[in-house]
């Protein structure tokens, strides 16, 4: 999975927010509030990986248990595909 | 995430909205649809140079205020060449940051007041130079069509 070309990651007073730019906020009119794992995620998803690595990644940059890490990077990818925002 | 919310309700609720620059009334500062704007609701009255969020009709508009007054304000965006008067309370925001490219910016920065400043005290000077270039291009084209120079315009290329 990726995330497709049209958004980027702002950092704003220690938050983080995804806008769109280009031709992508000609569609999607909206800003999505990140926490620190989804913002995580968003970065490393902003090139092509599987779900394997995404919590791989996870796990080697915070202490968490895989369990929760996996169901975090599900959860995740599901909000990326849901919203159209994955490639 | 499929919330869908008017700006002046995303500044009620999250106190702040992030969002792209749609438009070129503010250039050079913001480029349309590349860089990011940071709007806060308005606590208080703005002050010249700042930057208000308004509504005009259905549209927004993001200006800057040239000069506060009793019922409202005078605005003009950094790239428009007439001013408007704008009442208290259709401005409902006001930007304290962007993100020009990648570099982000504070509307507090020395840097950028100074550009500010600039960009107003320079207006009559932008306009008359604007004035006298449109003067020029219509002078210049009727004596080179006069001359032979330039083929006069047809009605299908006037309507093109």
């Amino acid at each position: 999975m990726k995330i497709k070309k049209g958004f980027i990651l702002r950092n704003v007073g220690g938050e983080c927010v995804v806008v769109p730019v280009g031709e992508m906020s000609k569609s999607f009119h909206g800003m999505i509030n990140l926490n620190e794992t989804g913002s995580f995620l968003w970065n490393f998803f902003t090139a092509e990986h599987t779900a394997d690595e995404a919590v791989a990644a996870l796990l080697g940059e915070y202490d968490v248990a895989e369990e929760l890490a996996r169901a975090d990077v599900e959860r995740f990818m599901e909000t990326l595909t849901k919203n159209g925002f994955a490639e | 995430m499929s919330e869908i919310l008017k700006i002046e309700e995303v500044l009620e609720k999250e106190g702040k909205y992030v969002g792209p620059t749609v438009g070129v009334s503010m250039l050079p500062m913001l480029k349309n649809r590349r860089d990011t704007i940071v709007v806060r609701p308005k606590t208080e009255k703005l002050k010249a140079l700042d930057v208000a969020l308004y509504k005009r009709g259905d549209a927004y508009v993001l200006h800057r205020v040239l000069k506060p007054t009793e019922t409202g304000y005078i605005i003009r965006g950094d790239n428009c060449y007439s001013d408007e008067i704008v009442p208290e309370e259709a401005v409902f925001g006001v930007l304290t940051e962007f993100f020009r490219k990648d570099v982000h910016y504070y509307c507090t920065d020395k840097k950028y007041l100074r550009y500010a400043k600039r960009r107003v005290k320079t207006y009559k000077l932008r306009r008359f130079y604007l004035r006298a270039k449109g003067f020029v291009f219509r002078v210049g084209g009727k004596v080179l069509r006069a001359l032979g120079l330039r083929k006069k315009k047809t009605n299908g290329e006037k309507q093109a």
